[in-house]
């Protein structure tokens, strides 16, 4: 379903019409799961944002501007809310170190799902090795295909920021990928 | 193949492998409910309040009882209510509540209870016209703001009078 044919559901979804929230739901949920699970590796904090992002929805509907594509606006909505959360996360993290000494918690990675196909895409496994800022740039890009500029305006920094980090990101994907023995004609 | 081939072909495939679980669509949902109830003014539970506190408004009595009453420690007199039209009966009613209330919460509790409820029977009469029908639209919205908080924090007071006799 395209934004445009999605529009009049969200309009009624917004006031409370249970049947276009389900439709809405199915429209996007997909695609909503899977840029948080890019961005975010925890299952449970998946679930967390991945509901967040539908409040969000509903409650900056206002906001939105239907001459713009809604699938923008809604992974503006996903990406804000990830960094939102990190920040907490951080927050939280910091806090529980102080009041720990040694032991080593073991998260509660994503599903197996992810983890074979780590093992199967050698390109995507190092993807997920990346760092946070250079991971979404890649995300965003070859993804969800959006322009630098696109993405510098979802992320709200510079354009330049965003290139340097496309190229660095680039950069390490390429390294490693040799290091690992990846493809030879990877340039 | 290109890096950037090879990045959007590996992306695509593995995010087709990944499902977003079924159960987080009841989660969804249930979030749904809670805001469309949150904009239409009321959740759930305060729906299930607010027809407690209605028992009390809407049948208001008129009924002359002697002041140690305690439902006159709310209403001031029945002259009040008589204007919303209620009966001898109903103002026994909300005696009773009252008297439950008191029996089931401590001192302090059911002097904060009785004040709070006092506050909000301000605002239930506000809105009753004689007849006894609710106009919630003539409520400005600090009043209705005020309204909502009163019923959230009285919320703990009917769960515990509507519960289980003090041990």
């Amino acid at each position: 379903m395209n934004d445009k044919e999605l529009l009049p559901w969200l309009e009624k979804a917004k006031l409370g019409d249970e049947s276009a929230f389900q439709l809405v739901y199915q429209a996007t949920h997909q695609d909503v799961y899977r840029t948080v699970a890019f961005l975010i590796y925890n299952k449970q904090d998946i679930e967390d944002i991945v509901n967040e992002v539908y409040m969000r929805m509903w409650r900056s509907m206002d906001k939105y501007d239907p001459n713009r594509p809604f699938r923008f606006w809604l992974h503006g909505i996903t990406v804000r809310l990830v960094q939102d959360w990190k920040r907490k996360a951080w927050r939280r993290i910091r806090l529980f170190e102080r009041n720990r000494q040694t032991t080593c918690e073991p998260f509660d990675w994503t599903d197996n799902a992810v983890l074979r196909s780590e093992t199967q895409h050698e390109l995507f496994s190092l993807v997920r090795q990346l760092s946070y800022k250079l991971r979404v740039v890649v995300i965003l890009r070859y993804f969800h295909d959006y322009a630098l500029e696109e993405i510098a305006d979802m992320l709200q920094i510079p354009v330049g920021t965003v290139k340097s980090r496309h190229h660095l990101a680039l950069k390490e994907l390429r390294k490693r990928f040799e290091m690992t023995g990846g493809d030879a004609y990877v340039h | 193949m290109s890096i950037d081939k090879e990045l959007r072909e590996e992306l695509r495939q593995v995010a087709d492998s990944m499902r977003c679980p079924p159960e987080l669509y009841g989660r969804v949902q249930q979030s749904y409910q809670h805001y469309v109830n949150e904009k239409r003014g009321r959740s759930p539970m305060k729906k299930r309040m607010l027809a407690g506190i209605a028992a009390v408004a809407i049948l208001i009595p008129s009924a002359v009882y002697a002041s140690s009453y305690l439902a006159d420690g709310i209403f001031g007199s029945s002259t009040t209510i008589e204007q919303i039209g209620g009966t001898q009966e109903d103002y026994q009613e909300i005696e009773e509540m009252l008297q439950a209330a008191k029996g089931k919460l401590t001192e302090d509790e059911f002097k904060e209870y009785v004040e709070l409820t006092k506050q909000l029977m301000q605002l239930k009469l506000k809105i009753t016209d004689k007849n006894g029908v609710k106009h919630e639209e003539k409520l400005t919205k600090e009043e209705q703001q005020q309204f909502e908080e009163l019923a959230s924090k009285l919320a703990p007071y009917f769960e515990k009078i509507n519960g289980p006799a003090k041990p």
